[in-house]
């Protein structure tokens, strides 16, 4: 009884499910069914007419199409949790030149709203996602449709069965509910696999996409370097070279005033040695932003530990990797640990973090975990957003989990060939 | 003299203001940004400012438009610009207005207080001052260089002095050589480059570098 209920609870979710899924998949049959139906009913039967109804078939399969392969995804996505990337080529923006004619990256028209539907017929059509969609509408009636239709089917079996007298029927109508309740758990599942099969992108449209992604990426990598060497001009600028012409100041007062007065001159005499000990270290710090010695020296396990000890909280590290890794994914996963830790310290108000480097057949995975407050997101343009970017020229990862309340558990994976 | 002092880094602008009072200069105003520095310039008429080039907000060469725009509004007031670099782009610019009072120094020119305030002091009496690392890269930009082909090299020593603003006597005194010396070699050198030299030191200036400056 106990295991009745919550059973019961999704077959009924089921047979919901089973439902959409039915009427999504069946839209484009129920246009052509329409299309036969009204060619017998209105013209007889008759051969010739029959192009009519067919034509109407053919522009509503065509229309029909897209939104059904939208709505599959969005179901796929919601009940099983799988993205199904939708693959579609994306229009490139519509400007107006100097003649004043728009140009939508293949041709030119006169206003910018023909300029767009141009735009849209061309994308359409020389869009090889749009000839899967086609395909996809046509097998999907057929297998997830036909599964999917399994518990209604049988319910419209009970319902005409226990409407008939005879005892035959009333048997199929019993073995219909049956049929229905027992189905309704699974039989909607098909649209996953179905939808993963069909509906995926091919081969071309993942390499198209492919190639989006990393021209993308190349531009970001571009911005982040020119913005990382200003910053470096601005700290020599503003740091040890400003530090050193303070210093030569000094010493300059300090040979003016050794005849006037020595007092003073010998106060500023140790104030210009304490400045030159201060750019000193400001030289140093630039130094490890830049490229941290004990990055270079002993590599990524080392130079963590090495910031673990730094760092303003107690962090511990565990580590499981024999292997140096190429500098700039080493380079890349140290500031990553950096900059979460001083998230940790700085937002989170965290007090202890735990950091563990591992290797897992081929990727490097690096796991930070604070005892903060959490409430950390991926703001477009943030911390995170920025880490996350330069990991991906690597093709790494981010995956950060931070609930309000704590903690932050952040995971960073990046594919490596040397391991 | 009285002296307005424009730099946003704390360091440099406390030292400077030291270095100056060391000298028995009066500091009248301090200024850390662009617009700040404008005011200062326009509300205090220093006998003299110096300048930082790069200060906020845009923390790109706001120190410099100030000074440019006092100019404007004050002839010839006189401005004495330091930076961490020197380029002769910022030169040109400064040169540009025709009159005197100008300066143009690297921040550690400041090392060698004696010859500074000299600097200082000759912008402040309206002449022009400018960094030996700028006339330097005057003199061996591609240009000059070829119509300074016809110089010796001691007259080519006496017009980069002279470019940085000195008088004939301190030419003389850097070179160890007499006035009446250096007044002969500035004779070949007008004649040779065609300049006419009327006498007044600071136009003297300026036409040598208007000469060297020109493209």
């Amino acid at each position: 009884m106990r295991q009745l209920v919550p059973w019961l609870a999704s077959a009924a979710v089921g047979f919901v499910r089973a439902c959409v899924v039915v009427v999504v998949s069946m839209l484009v049959p129920a246009v052509w069914a329409a299309a036969v139906g009204l060619w017998i009913w209105w013209w007889g039967g008759n051969p010739w007419p029959a192009v009519v109804p067919f034509i109407w078939a053919c522009i509503g399969t065509l229309a029909l199409s897209r939104p059904v392969c939208r709505m599959v995804r969005s179901v796929v996505a919601e009940r099983t949790g799988t993205v199904i990337p939708p693959g579609y080529r994306k229009a490139a923006p519509v400007v107006r030149m100097s003649t004043g004619y728009w140009w939508n990256g293949y041709s030119y028209e006169r206003t910018s709203r023909d300029a767009r539907r141009d735009q849209r017929m061309r994308l359409w059509w020389s869009d090889p996602a749009t000839w899967r969609d086609l395909r996809f509408a046509v097998i999907a009636p057929v297998t997830m449709g036909v599964v999917a239709a399994v518990p209604p089917a049988g319910v419209v079996a009970a319902v005409v069965g226990f409407g008939h007298p005879a005892a035959s029927m009333r048997l199929i109508g019993v073995l219909g509910v049956a049929v229905a309740i027992g189905a309704a758990p699974y039989a909607w599942r098909a649209v996953g696999p179905v939808s993963v099969r069909f509906l995926g992108p091919s081969p071309a449209m993942a390499l198209a996409d492919r190639v989006d992604e990393l021209t993308a990426q190349r531009a970001d990598t571009t911005v982040a370097q020119a913005a990382e060497i200003r910053r470096i001009e601005r700290d020599l600028h503003d740091g040890a070279q400003a530090r050193l012409v303070a210093l030569g100041m000094s010493l300059a007062t300090v040979e003016r005033l050794m005849q006037t007065d020595p007092d003073r001159a010998k106060a500023l005499l140790r104030e210009a040695r304490a400045g030159a000990a201060t750019s000193l270290t400001e030289l140093r710090d630039l130094v490890r932003g830049i490229s941290p010695p004990v990055l270079t020296e002993r590599g990524l396990v080392d130079a963590v530990r090495a910031l673990a000890l730094d760092s303003a909280l107690e962090a511990a590290v565990s580590a499981d990797l024999r292997l140096r890794l190429d500098p700039p994914i080493e380079s890349a996963l140290y500031f990553g640990v950096a900059e979460l830790l001083t998230n940790a310290a700085k937002h989170a108000r965290a007090t202890r973090a735990w950091i563990s480097i591992a290797g897992h057949g081929t990727d490097v995975v690096v796991e930070v975990e604070d005892d903060g407050e959490g409430g950390a997101g991926v703001r477009a343009g943030g911390g995170i957003d920025g880490l996350r970017r330069r990991l991906a020229v690597f093709d790494g990862t981010l995956e950060i989990t931070s609930p309000a309340g704590g903690p932050t558990r952040v995971r960073m994976v990046v594919p490596c060939e040397s391991l | 003299m009285r002296i307005v002092v424009a730099e946003d880094l704390y360091l440099l602008r406390d030292g400077m203001v030291r270095l100056l009072e060391a000298y028995g200069h009066q500091v009248v105003a301090t200024a850390t940004t662009g617009p700040e520095t404008l005011d200062a310039l326009l509300t205090q008429r220093p006998d003299v400012a110096v300048v930082d080039v790069r200060m906020p907000p845009t923390q790109s060469d706001e120190g410099l438009r100030a000074a440019l725009d006092a100019r404007r509004r004050l002839p010839g007031l006189p401005i004495l610009i330091l930076s961490q670099h020197v380029e002769q782009l910022y030169a040109r610019e400064l040169l540009a207005d025709g009159t005197g009072g100008i300066g143009y120094f690297l921040k550690e020119s400041v090392f060698d207080a004696d010859q500074f305030i000299d600097a200082l002091e000759r912008v402040a009496g309206g002449g022009t001052a400018m960094d030996p690392a700028v006339i330097a890269k005057l003199l061996s930009s591609g240009s000059s260089n070829r119509r300074l082909e016809r110089l010796t090299e001691r007259e080519h020593d006496v017009l980069g002095l002279m470019a940085e603003g000195l008088s004939n006597q301190a030419v003389g005194q850097r070179l160890f050589l007499s006035e009446s010396a250096i007044s002969k070699y500035t004779t070949s050198i007008f004649g040779k480059l065609g300049i006419t030299d009327d006498g007044n030191n600071n136009r003297r200036v300026l036409a040598v570098l208007t000469y060297l400056n020109k493209p």
